[in-house]
């Protein structure tokens, strides 16, 4: 990450001052006091059920569902509060006790959304962006699965624009308390959306441009991932899964350019893993309200494809975040940074097209939200975000003047609200301003919900 | 499956060991969905290389002089290996008829590829794309492969029992019963469909149809590199704002094929100037229209699409002898300094009237010239305007353009 900083001053500034100030400040602040303290209360509460559970003869092989740490997104463990924005949310939002005494538990997410340009009325559009049921269970104390399907922009088929997926599916078995590990498809553990995606876990109507054309959330792969935390506060994780397929890659459409990894996922369909992928995440969130954090994916993309001129390609993909909680603050950081290596020869077949593969992307963004007002389970967060990313850095493989040119990075500054009207029903409104191509501008309403 | 092993091994218990099984199961799967994967990436018929029974009998019939009037010509005849399935005949159109004396009324078009083609269709923007024949009229390979055996100027037989009649007297005539049923031969129309079918069949399965065996395919695949004028050529190919070729003639692996087929199947109206040598073309009231007819007779009443053409691949462009649906050119250079000069400077291709000028789109009635693409690049262009390429660029696109040529060799 070192090779980063210079790159993104500003986000290497805000991620150093949540550092230095995030102890204590956090400790202080009676607001989080008074959380951690009820937390610690129902944690008791809770161990004393359980441990009253477990004293009675078993008359199921499962009396609850998955625990919420691990289904359908191990959100718990990832961020100091699940609860993304809202401090009233519970932190178990779902899908625990859903179901209880049957093993099996439904959960799952709404989210909807009108856009309107700002100088182009014409091409407002409202969707159901997304539809989401999960089921999980347990089948033994320390054995699960969960998946969850999703449909995308409410109608699926050959002409329609909707998508119909397998999002997540796997299997995840407690080794110890601490120790756990999962095979299937499943979400990296990168970023602050990847594995926390759902909209009243985010702010703004739509999810960040970074964690989308740069980290293609929401990103899964199939394999195997192994996690564990610490008591101290840290939370590890590694894993070995498929990874991209560069034979995908359209030099003729803007796809790359949209998002150059989100063109050639393969979402666990008859995934090419000729070349499979690692990653490596660390996190700490040993201070109430406070989570800083990174990952490292490294893995082929080529696929060893015959007949492919770039079979032994590969990407790396880098990211560091850093979210604080201050009282009513929601304070976030997030930078990431991707490489593709070899694809040199690859790049020359793409001579004069608009989108051969970049060498490097990357971008970064901070973001500020403040609990302006609540009453009981509604509150209001006014929030701002800047983001700056560019999905295409540099070619390589194209003599000079064969490369299409470097476009200026995105800027984007996203200005709005959430209103939550319980910790899991937020109504979003937000104006998003384009700083390089304001024909973009554009006002946005959303509501989502989950359970 | 070291990294499972290394994970599960500290303390592992029964219950470990499960998961472990587990664990291995699904890094087993993974590469099982590879291998489904790389199955289907393949693409076409002809990787085994081995013909079906109806391919080898569509061979011989497509090498077989017997079935036509004269004697003299095969589908090979029109359709050589050598110009990639195109013409090799150095006039514009194939000699043909009982005597051999006849002339066709459009370049015989090379067939190679064309099992990445479908059906004649509208696509949902109106775009009309598919089918076989310059003018799109034959469904499929099958229907195609019917027509010549019973053109006047091409194979020239008088009806189906006649070529019938032929292929019951052919060498192969037992092994053509033995495919398709003993009885076959009595049954005239169904041995004629029969025939077409062997002919689709063998166009379907032999590679080389469709070999992706040019230098193009070696450099995609990385193990070839381009010289640095081709290099050149296929930037100033696929640039939208220079020769844009690939706007028609795409340059990208499409779904269905296991490489870029250059072209997208659809059809355009270039304005080709008339040919003079095409003997139809001394009747001044002749036009071939191409969609709209006269030869394709459904789409008579979509004027709009008179003098659309479809888009051929380019794949052994450097191969032809001649160029577009009526040969009006003869060299790769001169159709791309048309493609680039057709309306910067028109007095160098269409004939004149009275009073000197130069007629643009001479090769269509006056009232129909408006059909002619004038808005995309390099068409894009008035006289005295500067062409989209220059003579240097020419060059560089003509040499990658005989990248294309199928046969490579490093």
């Amino acid at each position: 990450m070192k090779k980063l900083a210079p790159s993104f001053p500003f986000a290497a500034v805000a991620l150093a001052a949540m550092v230095a100030c995030g102890s204590a400040a956090a400790q202080t602040d009676p607001e989080l006091a008074e959380q951690v303290r009820r937390l610690r209360e129902e944690l008791r509460q809770v161990r004393q059920e359980l441990d009253a559970l477990k004293a009675r003869p078993a008359a199921a092989p499962a009396v609850a569902g998955p625990p919420a740490t691990s289904v359908p997104a191990p959100a718990t463990a990832a961020a100091p509060a699940p609860a993304a924005a809202p401090a009233a949310q519970p932190a178990a939002a779902y899908p625990a006790t859903a179901s209880t005494g049957t093993g099996l538990n439904f959960f799952g997410y709404g989210e909807l959304s009108y856009s309107r340009p700002r100088n182009n009325a014409s091409a407002s559009t409202a969707t159901v962006g997304r539809a989401v049921l999960g089921w999980g269970y347990r089948f033994n104390e320390t054995t699960r699965m969960a998946a969850e399907f999703e449909v995308e922009n409410a109608v699926v088929s050959s002409e329609d624009r909707g998508e119909a997926e397998i999002e997540q599916m796997y299997v995840e078995h407690d080794f110890n308390p601490s120790v756990s590990a999962k095979a299937g498809l499943f979400l990296i553990p990168i970023g602050l959306l990847n594995e926390s995606h759902e909209p009243t876990r985010y702010f703004g109507v739509f999810r960040n441009q970074v964690e989308t054309a740069i980290i293609p959330t929401t990103w899964r792969e199939l394999g195997v991932g192994v996690q564990g935390h610490t008591d101290n506060g840290l939370r590890w994780n590694t894993g070995l899964v498929t990874g991209f397929d560069l034979t995908k890659w359209d030099p003729a459409s803007s796809e790359g350019r949209e998002s150059p990894l989100g063109t050639i996922h393969q979402e666990g369909q008859l995934a090419f893993a000729r070349s499979l992928a690692t990653y490596g995440a660390l996190n700490y969130s040993g201070i109430p309200g406070f989570n800083v954090g990174g990952t490292v994916y490294y893995g082929g993309v080529g696929q060893h494809q015959p007949d492919f001129a770039a079979p032994d390609a590969t990407l790396t993909l880098a990211e560091a975040h850093a979210r604080w909680q201050p009282g009513r603050w929601d304070l976030a950081a997030l930078v990431a940074q991707g490489r593709f290596h070899g694809v040199d020869a690859l790049n020359a077949t793409f001579a004069g097209q608009p989108t051969p593969v970049p060498d490097r992307f990357g971008g970064w963004y901070v973001q500020a939200a403040y609990k302006l007002w609540n009453n009981q389970e509604q509150s209001l967060w006014p929030y701002a975000r800047y983001e700056r990313l560019n999905t295409a850095k540099s070619y390589s493989g194209l003599p000079q003047g064969l490369a299409p040119d470097i476009q200026r990075d995105t800027r984007t500054l996203t200005v709005g609200a959430s209103y939550y009207l319980h910790p899991q029903v937020v109504f979003k409104a937000d104006y998003q301003r384009f700083s390089n191509d304001s024909s973009l501008d554009r006002f946005n309403l959303g509501v989502g919900f989950e359970f | 499956m070291r990294f499972v092993s290394a994970v599960l091994s500290p303390g592992a218990g029964p219950g470990r060991l499960a998961l472990g099984l587990i664990l291995a199961a699904a890094l087993s799967a993974c590469g099982g969905g590879g291998g489904n994967s790389s199955g289907g990436s393949s693409g076409g018929d002809a990787s085994t290389g081995e013909l079906s029974a109806a391919a080898q009998l569509g061979e011989r019939i497509f090498r077989d002089t017997s079935l036509s009037a004269s004697g003299q010509q095969a589908c090979i005849s029109c359709h050589d290996p050598a110009t990639g399935h195109a013409s090799p005949f150095g006039t514009p159109t194939a000699p043909g008829g009982l005597a051999m004396d006849q002339q066709g009324d459009r370049n015989p078009p090379s067939i190679r590829y064309l099992r990445f083609n479908t059906a004649f269709h509208f696509e949902s923007d109106g775009t009309p794309a598919g089918g076989f024949f310059w003018d799109g009229r034959a469904g499929s390979l099958r229907e195609q492969a019917r027509a010549p055996f019973l053109n006047p100027v091409e194979m020239a037989n008088p009806d189906i029992a006649s070529v019938v009649a032929k292929l019951a007297a052919a060498p192969y005539a037992a092994e053509f019963r033995q495919v398709f049923g003993d009885a076959i031969f009595s049954t005239p129309e169904d041995a004629y469909d029969r025939m077409a079918f062997a002919l689709e069949r063998y166009q379907l399965e032999d590679p080389e149809f469709a070999p992706f065996s040019s230098k193009y395919d070696a450099f995609v695949a990385g193990r070839a590199t381009l010289t640095a004028q081709e290099m050149n050529g296929l930037a100033l190919f696929n640039r939208s704002d220079k020769g844009n070729c690939a706007a028609c003639h795409s340059s990208t692996k499409p779904a269905n094929a296991p490489g870029a087929l250059f072209t997208d199947f659809t059809y355009d109206n270039l304005g080709v100037p008339r040919n003079a040598a095409i003997l139809a073309n001394a009747d001044p009231a002749f036009f071939d229209g191409g969609l709209c007819g006269s030869t394709r007779t459904d789409l008579a009443a979509r004027t709009d699409l008179c003098g659309a053409f479809k888009v051929p691949s380019l794949r052994n462009v450097g191969l032809r002898r001649h160029f577009f649906h009526n040969s009006a050119f003869g060299s790769l250079e001169d159709v791309i300094r048309f493609y680039v000069r057709r309306d910067t400077d028109p007095q160098l291709w269409f004939s004149q009237d009275a009073m000197g000028n130069p007629v643009p789109y001479d090769d269509l009635p006056a009232a129909l010239r408006g059909n002619v693409n004038t808005t995309e690049v390099p068409y894009n262009r008035r006289p005295g305007d500067t062409p989209a390429l220059d003579d240097g660029e020419i060059a560089d696109l003509a040499a990658f353009l005989r990248t294309l040529s199928d046969g490579y060799t490093p």
